[in-house]
Protein backbone atom coordinates (compact mmCIF):
# COMPACT_ATOMS: atom_id res chain seq x y z
CA UNK A 1 0.00 0.00 0.00
CA UNK A 2 1.35 3.40 -0.72
CA UNK A 3 2.85 4.55 2.58
CA UNK A 4 1.35 7.94 2.04
CA UNK A 5 -2.20 6.58 2.51
CA UNK A 6 -3.63 7.88 5.81
CA UNK A 7 -6.20 5.31 7.16
CA UNK A 8 -8.42 5.65 4.05
CA UNK A 9 -8.56 9.48 3.96
CA UNK A 10 -7.26 11.51 1.07
CA UNK A 11 -3.63 10.50 0.53
CA UNK A 12 -1.31 12.91 2.34
CA UNK A 13 1.03 14.96 0.22
CA UNK A 14 4.56 13.65 0.64
CA UNK A 15 5.46 16.66 2.78
CA UNK A 16 2.84 16.64 5.57
CA UNK A 17 2.67 14.47 8.67
CA UNK A 18 -0.58 12.93 9.94
CA UNK A 19 -2.64 15.34 12.06
CA UNK A 20 -0.70 18.43 10.89
CA UNK A 21 -2.87 21.06 9.11
CA UNK A 22 -1.50 22.06 5.69
CA UNK A 23 -2.07 25.79 6.09
CA UNK A 24 -4.63 28.26 7.35
CA UNK A 25 -4.88 31.65 5.68
CA UNK A 26 -5.20 34.70 7.98
CA UNK A 27 -5.20 38.40 7.26
CA UNK A 28 -6.50 41.31 9.31
CA UNK A 29 -9.40 43.34 7.87
CA UNK A 30 -7.87 46.35 6.10
CA UNK A 31 -8.81 49.82 7.26
CA UNK A 32 -7.94 52.64 4.86
CA UNK A 33 -5.52 55.11 6.42
CA UNK A 34 -3.04 57.19 4.46
CA UNK A 35 -3.15 56.74 0.68
CA UNK A 36 -0.55 57.41 -2.00
CA UNK A 37 -1.06 60.26 -4.48
CA UNK A 38 -2.28 58.88 -7.86
CA UNK A 39 1.14 59.26 -9.53
CA UNK A 40 2.90 57.36 -6.76
CA UNK A 41 0.10 54.75 -6.61
CA UNK A 42 0.49 53.92 -10.31
CA UNK A 43 4.27 53.59 -9.92
CA UNK A 44 4.05 51.42 -6.80
CA UNK A 45 1.15 49.35 -8.03
CA UNK A 46 -1.08 50.11 -5.04
CA UNK A 47 -2.91 53.03 -3.49
CA UNK A 48 -2.27 51.71 0.02
CA UNK A 49 1.14 52.12 1.77
CA UNK A 50 0.33 49.15 4.00
CA UNK A 51 0.13 46.89 0.92
CA UNK A 52 3.34 48.10 -0.72
CA UNK A 53 5.82 45.28 -0.07
CA UNK A 54 8.40 45.06 -2.87
CA UNK A 55 10.75 42.05 -2.74
CA UNK A 56 14.20 43.25 -1.70
CA UNK A 57 17.02 41.24 -3.31
CA UNK A 58 19.30 39.64 -0.74
CA UNK A 59 17.34 41.01 2.26
CA UNK B 1 3.02 62.56 -29.29
CA UNK B 2 3.34 66.08 -27.93
CA UNK B 3 4.32 66.61 -24.29
CA UNK B 4 0.99 68.07 -23.23
CA UNK B 5 -0.94 65.10 -24.63
CA UNK B 6 1.42 62.66 -22.93
CA UNK B 7 1.07 64.51 -19.61
CA UNK B 8 -2.74 64.39 -19.84
CA UNK B 9 -2.65 60.70 -20.77
CA UNK B 10 -0.39 59.99 -17.82
CA UNK B 11 -2.73 61.77 -15.43
CA UNK B 12 -5.64 59.74 -16.82
CA UNK B 13 -3.72 56.53 -16.19
CA UNK B 14 -2.73 57.59 -12.67
CA UNK B 15 -6.28 58.53 -11.66
CA UNK B 16 -7.73 55.57 -13.54
CA UNK B 17 -5.50 53.19 -11.58
CA UNK B 18 -6.36 54.87 -8.28
CA UNK B 19 -10.05 54.42 -9.14
CA UNK B 20 -9.47 50.68 -9.66
CA UNK B 21 -7.99 50.62 -6.17
CA UNK B 22 -10.80 52.58 -4.49
CA UNK B 23 -13.31 50.42 -6.36
CA UNK B 24 -11.77 47.18 -5.10
CA UNK B 25 -11.50 48.56 -1.54
CA UNK B 26 -15.12 49.75 -1.55
CA UNK B 27 -16.31 46.35 -2.76
CA UNK B 28 -15.29 44.97 0.64
CA UNK B 29 -15.79 48.18 2.62
CA UNK B 30 -19.02 49.71 1.22
CA UNK B 31 -19.64 51.77 4.37
CA UNK B 32 -16.18 53.41 4.45
CA UNK B 33 -17.34 56.97 3.85
CA UNK B 34 -13.84 58.39 3.50
CA UNK B 35 -12.99 55.87 0.81
CA UNK B 36 -16.21 56.68 -1.05
CA UNK B 37 -15.48 60.41 -0.89
CA UNK B 38 -12.02 59.74 -2.30
CA UNK B 39 -13.49 57.57 -5.05
CA UNK B 40 -16.03 60.21 -6.05
CA UNK B 41 -13.38 62.96 -6.05
CA UNK B 42 -11.12 60.89 -8.29
CA UNK B 43 -14.07 59.99 -10.52
CA UNK B 44 -14.97 63.65 -11.06
CA UNK B 45 -11.34 64.44 -11.87
CA UNK B 46 -11.19 61.54 -14.31
CA UNK B 47 -14.29 62.63 -16.17
CA UNK B 48 -12.99 66.20 -16.45
CA UNK B 49 -9.61 65.04 -17.76
CA UNK B 50 -11.26 62.66 -20.21
CA UNK B 51 -13.43 65.44 -21.60
CA UNK B 52 -10.39 67.72 -21.92
CA UNK B 53 -8.41 64.97 -23.67
CA UNK B 54 -11.25 64.15 -26.05
CA UNK B 55 -11.75 67.81 -27.02
CA UNK B 56 -8.05 68.29 -27.71
CA UNK B 57 -6.90 64.96 -29.08
CA UNK B 58 -9.97 63.04 -30.12
CA UNK B 59 -11.61 59.98 -28.56
CA UNK B 60 -9.71 58.36 -25.70
CA UNK B 61 -11.77 55.21 -26.01
CA UNK B 62 -13.86 53.77 -28.82
CA UNK B 63 -16.93 54.78 -26.80
CA UNK B 64 -15.85 58.44 -26.71
CA UNK B 65 -17.31 61.01 -29.10
CA UNK B 66 -15.22 62.11 -32.09
CA UNK B 67 -14.95 65.14 -34.36
CA UNK B 68 -15.22 64.57 -38.09
CA UNK B 69 -13.64 62.53 -39.57
CA UNK B 70 -13.50 59.62 -37.08
CA UNK B 71 -10.36 60.29 -35.07
CA UNK B 72 -10.11 57.03 -33.11
CA UNK B 73 -7.83 55.53 -35.75
CA UNK B 74 -5.25 58.30 -35.48
CA UNK B 75 -1.73 57.53 -34.43
CA UNK B 76 -0.10 56.82 -32.02
CA UNK B 77 -1.62 53.63 -30.72
CA UNK B 78 -1.22 52.95 -26.98
CA UNK B 79 1.55 50.41 -27.52
CA UNK B 80 3.50 52.85 -29.69
CA UNK B 81 3.70 55.54 -27.00
CA UNK B 82 6.92 56.21 -25.09
CA UNK B 83 5.49 56.75 -21.62
CA UNK B 84 7.58 58.71 -19.12
CA UNK B 85 8.91 56.42 -16.43
CA UNK B 86 8.08 56.33 -12.73
CA UNK B 87 9.05 59.44 -10.82
CA UNK B 88 6.77 60.74 -8.14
Amino acid sequence: MDNNMHNGNMPLSPYSKPGVELAEGYFPFQVMGKVFKPKEALCKGTLFPELYKPYKVGK
Amino acid sequence: MDKKQLKLLNELMEIGFSLVETNLYLDTHPTDERALRLHNTLSAQYQELEMMYTDLYGPLKATSMSQFPWRYIEEPWPWDIEYCGCNY
